[in-house]
């Protein structure tokens, strides 16, 4: 047991964001922390309980309190799965620490018990949070005692277990019968392309319900039988016995829920025991094809450095398993996603008088247009986290930028760069696709385009500052190099926090002023210029400045 | 072509890793620099070619000031560092490529250099495969390849021969002494007393940040009657 506690803390400590010593840094980082904590944890939990509160209300009444919070625990279930295949994936096979820990007269489950504890707790934080808000809105509004606040706790650290369990369960068997695949690469990228393929298949499932209004939400989840409930209670049984252990306040539900805990646990570690160090030993990364010298010689030629740089850098992002999923496979599920909450809204007054305004040419409506478009690039670009880990994902070799005859600003920018094409090319797609579909003029798509890649180059070059500011250049795998990296989550607060401003004072500019669309949104227009200017200088000044003191 | 004045570099405002020292290397020269861990060797060649900024002094390269002029430094700097793994998931073709462009290499010298090196280090047929998939030794040879590849007059190898096979130490050894007989400068660091002795013109010998001994080799057997280098150095060193 001791030797598991202690690998885990090791595998922790790898994980952990890097911490700044100096005090100008550390007071940046305060009012960071202050703004992501302030600013997007605490609101989107208070979100969430009122969420839970709000549909539990009704419910309790006609007896079935419970299913809106389960309804919801095995959505968060659902989210830890997809997003758990690619941590597990990189944690079990593709991590720095294997070929350490493989030689060490260890057990497969020992290590792998410490891998799973570890990723666990380290990718789980933000779901702690979420499960919490969720189970107190679920307490408060149904006037549960003090046993039912323990086991929202209990519940809150360990209702992550099975979902991750399923994610390793798989993983392992991929690799198992994954043997014939020379390259383990190419099964890292599998994943990614899985994730995006369960993405696809929920939005399917939900298009086929055609809809849901909160009325019908209401009166799905007040029926005993809700069949979706019922088939999410077979895959996710813990959830159910947890809920019943509040509801009812009884043991034999807890015993059960500790019970299914168990046995998924168990199971992981016995296929663990079977089938990880087959799997483990020998990942291999495979030569390329073979080319006479004479081809391999002529094929060097002379490019301009920052063409050839930037080329570097997507070789490197579409090349690296965990840099794909995260920071290229991520721009096309977010639409996913967003798409999934467009048919859960179905047809309701405000998406047809939007739709309606648009073709009107209503002030409005074109207003909330451009906003929007400006708020998903802006979410689009944060959350790829392209430019926020430009300088963290450059690890160890980071002294290669320092000693290379290539000005540090030039560097930033091929960096930037990255960002904005792919997130601007994933952008102008969707933009497009509005065009057609609202039928919008092409002077409104240009412009529409325009406002999208200012917001892009703005987050881009501020998630470069960002990240100039203490980048984690210790990672033991490229995982680590997004996940356990304080940048990336600030600049998404940051962005998100900016942008939620900007938009909520051109709406309220519209509403409260005389001032019409028109010139709010050349006032937007304008904003989004001044905010890519004070980026580039942050970058041009500053970044600079901390990648030349940056003592590696 | 190196000149280091007065220069310090203290960490976190306690660790004094290089106290003002001060040392030349001429053109023509190969000067070994020598220490235990921790003695201050990296820092000194991090600081030599801009990756850290030294506090205190004023460093030359080919009469480049390498706070006021980087670029320029940098340029003439081949630059071997102590770890080579990088860019694995670029292909050697690929990597070598990179580092063409941004010392701007034209393509028939890039070709020309490439061909050579290769063979000598006989790696010409794994430059189509991704540097991932290369054995340690493998890794060293390109990292030696890129950084000498724009014929840079001043050479800087930071423990080179770590991971090379014999014969490939043997033509990295020879390609040095071509090297300063051109008149350019070689400066490399090593924990090998031997390789020193066969191959440096002068050695610095440096401890916890301060310059112990910086002269010939003879000048330094001078200083203890029939010792080896080995037990000079390490009388030197555990004063």
């Amino acid at each position: 047991m001791s030797i598991y506690l202690k690998l885990v803390k090791a595998l922790i400590s790898t994980v952990e964001p890097s911490t700044e010593e100096k005090s100008y840094n550390k007071i940046f980082y305060r009012i960071m922390g202050f703004i992501a904590v302030f600013g997007i944890m605490l609101p989107m939990a208070f979100f969430v309980g009122v969420v839970i509160y709000a549909l539990t209300q009704p419910l309790v009444s006609q007896g079935s309190g419970q299913n809106a919070v389960e309804m919801f625990m095995h959505l968060i279930s659902v989210f830890s799965f997809i997003f758990g295949l690619n941590v597990i994936f990189s944690v079990f096979y593709f991590s720095g620490d294997i070929e350490n820990l493989l030689p060490l007269p260890l057990k497969s489950y020992q290590i792998i018990g410490s891998k799973f504890t570890a990723a666990l707790i380290s990718e789980s934080v933000m779901e702690f949070i979420v499960i919490i808000a969720a189970f107190a809105g679920y307490i408060l509004a149904s006037g549960r005692s003090w046993w039912s606040w323990i086991l929202s706790v209990f519940g809150m650290l360990t209702l992550p277990i099975i979902p991750l369990a399923y994610c390793a369960i798989i993983c392992m068997l991929i690799m198992l019968l994954s043997g014939f695949i020379k390259n383990k690469d190419t099964v890292n990228k599998i994943t990614g392309f899985l994730t995006l393929g369960v993405v696809i298949g929920i939005a399917i499932l939900v298009s086929k319900m055609g809809g849901l209004d909160t009325n019908k939400l209401v009166e799905a989840l007040s029926d005993p039988n809700n069949p979706l409930l019922n088939v999410m209670n077979c895959i996710f049984p813990q959830v159910h016995f947890l809920v019943s252990a509040m509801v009812n306040n009884t043991f034999i539900n807890l015993i059960f829920y500790i019970a299914v805990n168990g046995l998924a646990i168990a199971v992981f570690l016995i296929i663990a025991e079977a089938v990880y160090f087959k799997t483990a030993v020998g990942i291999n990364y495979v030569a390329g094809k073979k080319k006479s010298k004479d081809k391999i010689i002529s094929s060097f030629k002379m490019h301009n450095p920052c063409v050839t740089y930037l080329k570097k850098e997507f070789k490197i992002l579409f090349r690296t398993p965990a840099y794909f999923t995260n920071c290229i496979i991520i721009n096309l599920i977010w639409p996913v996603f967003l798409y999934i909450v467009y048919l859960l809204n179905g047809k309701t007054n405000f998406l047809d008088n939007f739709i309606y305004g648009i073709h009107n040419g209503n002030e409005e409506s074109v207003l909330i247009l451009i906003l929007a478009i400006s708020a998903l690039s802006v979410l689009i670009t944060a959350a790829n986290c392209i430019a926020s880990s430009a300088l963290t994902r450059e690890g160890k070799h980071f002294a290669f930028m320092k000693y290379i005859p290539l000005s540090y600003i030039a560097q930033i920018n091929v960096k930037a760069l990255v960002s904005i094409i792919i997130s601007g090319a994933g952008m102008i797609i969707y933009v497009i696709a509005a065009a057609v579909y609202l039928n919008l003029g092409i002077k409104m798509s240009i412009f529409c385009c325009m406002v999208s890649l200012l917001s892009v180059t703005f987050v881009s070059y501020f998630g470069i500052f960002m990240d100039s500011v203490n980048p984690k250049l210790v990672w033991d795998d490229e995982l680590n190099a997004l996940r356990g990296n304080y940048n990336v989550f600030f600049n998404m607060a940051v962005a998100i926090l900016l942008e939620a401003v900007t938009c909520a004072g051109a709406y309220l500019l519209f509403k409260f002023t005389s001032l019409g669309s028109l010139v709010i949104i050349i006032m937007l227009f304008i904003f989004l210029m001044i905010l890519n200017t004070v980026s580039y200088l942050l970058c041009s000044y500053k970044a600079t400045a901390n990648i030349d003191k940056l003592s590696v | 072509m190196i000149k280091f004045e007065n220069v310090t570099k203290v960490y976190n405002k306690t660790v004094r890793a290089v106290d003002d020292i001060s040392f030349n290397v001429k053109g023509g020269e190969i000067v070994g620099f020598i220490g235990p861990n921790g003695s201050g060797k990296t820092t000194t060649m991090k600081m030599l070619t801009g990756i850290i900024r030294a506090d205190v002094g004023k460093i030359t390269v080919n009469g480049f000031n390498v706070r006021k002029e980087p670029i320029k430094a940098k340029e003439s700097i081949g630059y071997i560092a102590d770890s080579p793994d990088m860019f694995l998931r670029l292909k050697g073709t690929e990597f070598l490529d990179l580092i063409g462009d941004i010392y701007h290499v034209p393509t028939d010298k890039r070709q020309k250099r490439i061909k050579e090196f290769a063979e000598r280090f006989e790696l010409s047929e794994a430059l189509s495969s991704q540097i991932m998939s290369y054995s340690h030794g493998m890794r060293q040879k390109i990292m030696v390849i890129a950084a000498l590849m724009h014929d840079p007059p001043v050479w800087i190898l930071d423990e080179p021969m770590v991971g090379l096979d014999p014969k490939s130490a043997f033509e990295l050894k020879q390609m040095m002494r071509d090297h300063a007989k051109a008149g350019n400068a070689v400066f490399f660091s090593t924990h090998v007393l031997e390789v020193a002795e066969k191959l440096c013109d002068r050695v610095i010998i440096i401890k916890k940040g301060n310059i112990l001994f910086d002269g010939t080799l003879e000048k330094l057997e001078s200083t203890s009657k029939n010792e080896s280098l080995e037990k000079i150095f390490l009388e030197l060193t555990e004063k």
